[in-house]
């Protein structure tokens, strides 16, 4: 009864376009293509109507954006500049989020990485060496103390059961005392009025000559395919995927799924981490009390619309950092609150996991 | 150690208390009924702003507390139909809408208070009526969850939703109430924050109590008078902490604005590994996939 | 609609509210299922059938794995609706299919998989069954109801713990008492007697009898014919959805006769070619060492090189746990598992493999297989290279194995939750039985296959013996173990009662697996659920 009639090994179908969507999948399509674009347009949708009830014109609002994006002195780079530390926190979640290990505690992997760096590259006798040393060590440090950071997170989960999701969120509040206590105390510079660390002088990241943005935004871009190849054909990026589908199976089979576990919340720390030190020593120049800006946060939305595949997370970052970016310019003309770009992004996740929720219904329902 | 039995300590750890036991209670009901609720924080956050408008409109911060449960209950409809009804993954979607939360209310907060200057104060509801709300609110809880027959098939739905549907009862509908009452009283939480004690309502005010009452839910194993001694226990820390940033002490005050916060971490972790979640909790409930 | 029917039924009830009804009450259809069709996708699970269930009468349904026996009954208890066809209860069409509905309406389903909320006391679950009002009735009272209809109907459960922690016997008889306090009048039973020793069958049965006696109808899903013939009076048999025999009174048939409804006039194909096999080869290659674990009460096992061990017993009574400990998920508490004189690791499944030991998990969709991978990635499990291959040549890499296996399917791009149970199976075969392995566990390697399938499986499993490994199987079905085991040992209560050779005798088997000891081996306590 089982047994279909399908001959063994059919060929794909000729018809070339049929042959495409066979390829892709069409709910492959669906998910990846699909739910993301459908999710912006409606919150664009959306966010035009909050617009128009502040009586301004939604048209000529998001055209500015877009302007000041693409043609604004500074816009491009700023982009860059501003999806930097969301490209790199984003591409470790989608690492973890494989996996369905959902950490949120980028935000506080972020600033202990800032933390950590900005001690080693400021400590008495280490700022001192050379800007090439110094910026080549206060990545490793950073990508560590991010890493160690997240990775506690995930020892209590595997070794204790505590649940990921809230411990490497406590952790966040806790990062944020540590940060406050540094640079008030710990390595703060004693010349400074304002609780703030010493300039971190030699160890400041180059810039990018044309792109006109700091290295960082390079390693970003580099680190896009590298996680895409590991995690495409890669042993590691096999179980990461495995222990998503179907942890049991992974144990059965593989490995015990608690390493994989502990792995993907060190790698989402690292990320983390490297981004806390790329953006201190890229774009602030020194460590405040104000470091905690919600680059973990969003993130988040990143990674998630970026449909958790790598290159997606560069696009989303991408096109994230460029929306504000383009509202703050267009903040400049037209009379709307600072936090409506913040709606806007936060409406097209709410959209990607409503539109999710809706293909797999759809897919079941036929 | 003697701050912590000065008489105004406690006072300020039941103040501080007070809204995370609330929104703890509420996320306990969700998750009995096996929905694990992580928008909470988001639904604070609302019913905080719901209560300071209702509160700066009408001058009575009761009525705050009102429009606190009504936009609560509100949220928690739109999470129950992104949850239950669209079983979407439930990690996912609550940080979703705790993240449209925090740009929301800080978006309309700005439209309408920031942009015209000083915010002003609301009349604010004494610490302890908050205290008495709280009591009744544990009390009423712990009969409906452990006396009546809601509470049994609500307690049911979250170990073995099969059982209770093929018992003919609507799983959709119990998981639905269930987020009903837990965005109220996360709503009521939120709004307790604001036209308590504090009588303010600032961007992101709730500062992460919804995930705290999250944890405490754990720490609490599923039961509501021990979530509220935990909420107590975190309150405690809390006033503990503000306590000491006035004062000189060689310890920084940084250790204590942490406190709290690893506090729950290490309630968290002592209690994780008893059994009594709820066997379902977090799994959508599709019928006939066994 | 539903106002109308409950009126309807309390007025039946009414009537019938003398505890044993009149023999007038006997043969009186209280429903009538006709002509009901129900299709899955492509799968037809029911293609038009009918059913009468009389008053006063046990009414067996029979029927090989997927016969479609589980799906009528679900549809009579409102868990699933027909696509076609009409159902009466008690004269009433029945429109909307709800298992509130149907529950007030008399029917009451006790299901494979019961449906307790194992967290709760025994009473506790008596009450989430019964709608009253919303305020709860007393500890005191509900366990009094408990003891009540405990005492009335025969069917002890103690209260004092989780219902989940009862045992399978006690669980069921809980599930019964649910069902007659919610006044069932239809009682529909879905292999009731799988889980339990012959004893605790028998009274079963016995009890079932009574009920039956009191003027209630019953229908009882299984595929043993000695029940049949023990207490039904009517029996129906399907199979692949259709009804070979319906309706017909048990005296009138015989055995030979049901058994052949049952698989069908063509030969099973059960394989039977152990007798021409040489047997086993070599000296002992797998050896299982005061094995405890859960359940499992320390048992040794010895499987030679070439020999097929078949180890057969009631499901539950230490079988999970032999496969968890021998696969190395679980850590056993004493013991260990040695292979060719060395131990096998635990919690290391890829050292396991590399040993040459190969697992055929019972549940091939939790251990055996990733359902949203391609066939090609599923082929990898447990033994995926540092750096793999580019997805097209993984995929091209995959279609030999996939045709050596006749694993049906669209392609290796196909993801493994597509495939059909017996596909599936293979593709597990595929990857574990590949390289001569040195051992197999195989657990319950041809559950839920149609017999085509089945028989490939069987096969396979039978050549990795005759290829000189060591092969542990686990089996449900005792007929299957009879045809392809060279010794069996049966398990029963987490110990060895008894180990066979050929020629098999299957009523000594039968009492091991009751718990009975046989052939020397001595056994404490017996069957775990003493009443």
């Amino acid at each position: 009864m089982t047994a279909t009639t399908v001959p063994a090994l059919t060929r794909p179908n000729r018809n070339p376009l049929a042959a495409v969507v066979a390829r892709a999948g069409a709910d492959g399509l669906v998910t990846a293509v699909l739910v993301p674009v459908g999710a912006v347009l409606a919150a664009l949708l959306l966010g035009a109507v909050l617009i128009v009830s502040e009586g301004e014109n939604p048209l000529a609002v998001y055209w500015e954006v877009v302007r000041g994006v693409l043609w604004e002195p500074r816009g491009l780079s700023n982009t860059a500049t501003a999806a930097t530390p969301l490209v790199l926190i984003g591409l470790g979640y989608a690492v973890a989020y494989r996996a369905k290990v959902f950490t949120i505690g980028g935000e506080g992997q972020y600033l202990v990485g800032a933390v950590a760096s900005t001690a080693w590259v400021t400590a008495a006798g280490v700022r001192d060496l050379p800007g090439p040393v110094l910026v080549v060590t206060g990545i490793v440090v950073a990508v560590v103390a991010g890493a160690l950071w997240s990775g506690l997170a995930g020892w209590l989960g595997v070794r204790f059961g505590a649940s990921i999701v809230i411990s490497s969120l406590m952790l966040v509040y806790v990062a944020d005392a540590l940060l406050q206590w540094a640079v008030r105390d710990g390595i703060r510079d004693p010349e400074s009025f304002i609780p703030a660390s010493r300039q971190i002088g030699d160890a400041t990241l180059p810039t990018i000559p044309r792109l006109d943005t700091h290295l960082g935004f390079l390693l970003a871009v580099v680190l896009v395919p590298v996680v895409g190849v590991l995690v495409a054909r890669h042993r590691g990026g096999y179980r990461i995927d495995a222990l998503g589908f179907n942890r049991s199976a992974l144990d059965a089979n593989e490995v015990d799924s608690r390493r994989i576990v502990l792995l993907v919340m060190l790698v989402a720390g690292a990320f983390a981490g490297l981004a806390g030190f790329t953006e201190t020593a890229g774009v602030n120049g020194r460590l405040g009390a104000e470091a905690s800006v919600g680059f973990g946060w969003q993130a988040i939305i990143v990674a998630l619309v970026g449909r958790l595949q790598p290159v997606g997370v560069l696009l989303a970052g991408l096109g994230l950092a460029g929306l504000t970016i383009g509202f703050e310019v267009s903040q400049r003309t037209y009379d709307l609150p600072s936090s409506l770009v913040g709606v806007i992004t936060a409406l097209i996740v709410v959209f990607v996991v409503v539109g999710d929720a809706l293909a797999v219904r759809g897919r079941e329902g036929r | 150690m003697d701050v912590l039995l000065q008489f105004s300590t406690l006072e300020a750890a039941i103040r501080l208390a007070i809204p995370v036991a609330l929104a703890a209670l509420g996320a306990l009901v969700c998750e009995r009924a096996g929905v694990l609720n992580l928008g909470l924080e988001g639904q604070m956050l609302a019913g905080a702003l719901a209560g300071y408008a209702a509160a700066e409109a009408t001058g009575s911060p009761w009525l705050g507390l009102l429009a606190g449960i009504v936009v609560g209950l509100l949220t928690g409809l739109v999470l129950s139909v992104l949850l239950v009804t669209l079983r979407a993954n439930q990690v996912v979607t609550g940080i979703a809408f705790t993240l449209l939360a925090v740009s929301a209310t800080t978006y309309v907060f700005q439209l309408q208070y920031s942009i015209g200057g000083v915010t002003p104060r609301v009349n604010r509801i004494g610490m302890w009526s908050l205290a008495v709300l709280v009591l009744v609110a544990v009390a009423v809880l712990w009969f409906v969850l452990e006396r009546t027959r809601f509470g049994l098939t609500v307690t049911a739905v979250g170990e073995a939703p099969a059982a209770v549907d093929a018992l003919g009862y609507r799983v959709d509908r119990l998981r639905w109430s269930a987020l009903a009452i837990c965005g109220g009283l996360a709503g009521l939480g939120g709004a307790a924050l604001v036209c308590g004690p504090l009588g303010l309502f600032i961007e992101g005010v709730t500062g992460g109590r919804g995930w705290v009452a999250l944890a405490l839910v754990v720490f609490a194993g599923w039961r509501p008078f021990p979530a509220v001694a935990g909420a107590l226990l975190f309150g405690l820390s809390d006033a503990v902490q503000l306590r000491l940033q006035g004062t000189a002490t060689s310890i920084p005050y940084e250790v204590f604005l942490a406190l709290p916060y690893v506090v729950t971490l290490v309630a968290l972790v002592l209690r994780a590994r008893s059994s009594r979640a709820p066997a379902a909790l977090g799994v959508p409930y599709v019928r006939g996939a066994l | 609609m539903t106002a109308s029917v409950v009126t309807e039924i309390d007025a039946d009830r009414a009537s019938s509210a003398s505890p044993a009804p009149g023999p007038a009450d006997r043969g009186e259809a209280l429903v009538r299922m006709v002509d009901i069709r129900r299709s899955f996708g492509a799968t037809v699970a029911l293609d038009g059938v009918e059913l009468s269930l009389r008053s006063g009468e046990i009414h067996a349904l029979l029927g090989a794995n997927g016969a479609g026996k589980t799906t009528l009954m679900r549809i009579l208890a409102g868990l699933d609706r027909p696509d076609e066809g009409t159902v009466e209860v008690f004269g009433r069409t029945i429109t909307r299919f709800d298992p509130g509905a149907l529950r007030r309406a008399g029917v009451a389903l006790v299901q494979q998989h019961f449906t307790l909320v194992p967290t709760l006391t025994a009473s506790e679950n008596l009450v989430l069954a019964r709608p009253t009002g919303q305020v709860l009735p007393s500890r005191r009272q509900a366990r009094e109801r408990l003891d009540e209809l405990a005492g009335r109907f025969g069917l002890a459960v103690r209260d004092d713990v989780p219902a989940g922690r009862l045992s399978v016997g006690e669980q069921q008889r809980l599930e019964l008492l649910r069902a007659l306090d919610a006044d069932a009048r239809i009682l529909l039973l879905d292999e009731p007697t799988a889980v339990l020793t012959d004893q605790e069958a028998e009274v079963l049965l016995r009890v079932c009898r009574g009920l039956a006696a009191e003027g209630r109808a019953l229908a009882i899903i299984t595929h043993r014919l000695a029940e049949v013939f023990a207490g039904c009076d009517r029996v129906t048999v399907l199979r692949e959805g259709r009804e070979v025999v319906s309706d017909a009174p048990v005296v009138e048939r015989s055995r030979a006769d049901l058994a052949t409804a049952m698989i069908g006039a063509e030969s099973s194909g059960t394989f039977t070619d152990r007798a021409e096999r040489g047997g086993p080869s070599g000296g002992p290659r797998l050896r299982v060492e005061g094995l405890r674990l859960g359940r499992l009460a320390g048992i040794d096992l010895e499987v030679g090189s070439g020999e097929v061990l078949g180890i057969a017993g009631v499901d539950g009574n230490g079988q999970a746990e032999l496969e968890a400990a021998l696969s190395g998920r679980s850590v056993p508490e004493a013991g260990g598992v040695l292979l060719d004189g060395a131990p096998v690791p635990v919690g290391d499944p890829r050292a396991r493999r590399a040993k040459g030991f190969a697992y055929v998990p019972s549940d091939r969709y939790q251990w055996g297989l990733i359902r949203a991978m391609d066939l090609a990635d599923n082929l990898e499990l447990g033994r995926v290279p540092v750096w793999r291959a580019r997805r097209k040549v993984r995929r091209e890499r995959a279609r030999p194995d996939l045709a050596a296996w006749d694993v049906r399917t669209a392609g290796p791009q196909a993801r493994a939750g597509t495939l059909s149970g017996g596909n599936a199976q293979k593709l597990v075969l595929a990857r574990e039985l590949d390289g001569e392995p040195h051992a197999v566990l195989a657990c319950y390697p041809t559950r839920g296959l149609d017999p085509g399938a089945s028989d490939a499986v069987s096969r396979r499993l039978v050549g990795c013996a005759e290829a000189g490994a060591a092969v542990l199987w686990i089996g449900a079905e005792l007929d299957e173990l009879l045809a392809v085991a060279d010794r069996i040992v049966v398990l029963a209560a987490g110990r060895v009662t008894g180990t066979f050779l050929p020629p098999y005798d299957r009523e000594r088997i039968g009492l091991a697996m009751a718990g009975e000891t046989v052939a020397g081996e001595t056994v404490a306590g017996g069957g775990e659920d003493a009443p």
